[in-house]
């Protein structure tokens, strides 16, 4: 189903509606087409409901009453906005989408902040594996029992031959990380189901 | 009689209890679209909402599956999303129910 637009006799009118419906569309375009639509097409039957209901008088007025009762978009939106994409973002696990909810969710509590740090902490998997590129020997994961334990970057610390994951390393790296990110995105729908 | 305050605490009282009334107005089984819902509030309880606030309160519901929507094809090609109660909600409105009437005989005992 796709947005039919109301149509208005008055050019005025026409200029009223179609910015509001813009308005809409700059709040929701974060979200997935369907519910993009859905929520365009809501609003737009509540308007053309609304005035189905007050044929006569001017169709500037009743457009702006219309849509000073229903709110500005930038403020109505903003709920649905968020707590829709973050139900996307934990549906489909993707980056993109999750970074996205958690910015739109910042205000809505401590712990979305904490979300933001766990998925930060991510990129310091990325950062060592860009590091053993340039520096293979003093990056690794150096271990000798009861003497060192590192992962990551020893500058000069360790003996390049405790280093136990060798070419191993960098994909070692990327399961890590992956597996990281699934158990704070499921953290993150956990979270959501509680709040609910 | 500080105003300001009070303006403050209707407001959230209307907040707080929106959702019980959505699901009071719903609970009879009729289908409504969300311009009627609206009306049909103001028919009953004489309570002004801001109609903004209602599209996603609709969702939460809807996400708490206590409600159900569908799109409705109208002739003038802009069609309705009609919500309707589902079990969950008719059971969950009967919770709420029990609770407002205890916490009515509690405000009742409390203001006399």
């Amino acid at each position: 189903m796709k947005l039919k637009e109301i149509p208005f006799k008055d050019q005025s009118a026409e200029r009223i509606y179609q910015d509001y419906l813009y308005r809409i569309r700059k709040q929701v375009k974060g979200l997935n087409q369907q519910n993009q639509d859905e929520i365009l097409m809501e609003l737009n039957s509540h308007i053309y409901e609304n005035l189905q209901e007050h044929p006569a008088g001017n169709e500037v007025e009743k457009l702006l009453n219309i849509l000073e009762k229903l709110g500005r978009p930038e403020e109505i939106l903003k709920p649905l906005v968020a707590d829709k994409k973050l139900a996307e973002a934990t549906r489909t696990f993707n980056p993109i989408h999750v970074f996205k909810a958690l910015l739109l969710n910042l205000t809505n509590g401590i712990s979305y902040i904490i979300f933001f740090i766990l998925y930060l902490f991510l990129f310091g998997f990325v950062f060592l594996i860009c590091a053993k590129i340039w520096n293979p020997s003093q990056v690794g994961f150096f271990y000798k029992p009861g003497e060192v334990f590192i992962i990551g970057l020893s500058k000069g610390l360790v003996n390049p031959a405790d280093e136990i994951l060798g070419n191993w390393f960098i994909p070692v790296m990327i399961i890590v990380a992956i597996a990281l990110y699934f158990m704070i995105t499921l953290l993150l729908k956990l979270k959501r189901t509680i709040n609910k | 009689m500080n105003e300001d305050f009070i303006h403050k605490w209707i407001s959230q009282v209307k907040k707080g209890t929106l959702s019980f009334i959505v699901l009071n107005v719903l609970k009879s089984g009729k289908a409504y679209y969300g311009y009627d819902l609206i009306n049909e509030i103001k028919k009953i309880t004489e309570i002004e909402i801001a109609e903004g606030t209602l599209y996603p309160l609709m969702n939460r519901l809807k996400d708490e599956k206590l409600i159900i929507s569908e799109w409705v094809e109208q002739e003038s090609g802009i069609p309705r999303k009609y919500y309707s109660i589902t079990h969950e909600g008719k059971n969950t409105v009967t919770k709420m129910e029990e609770y407002w009437h205890n916490l009515n005989q509690s405000i009742l005992k409390i203001t006399k």
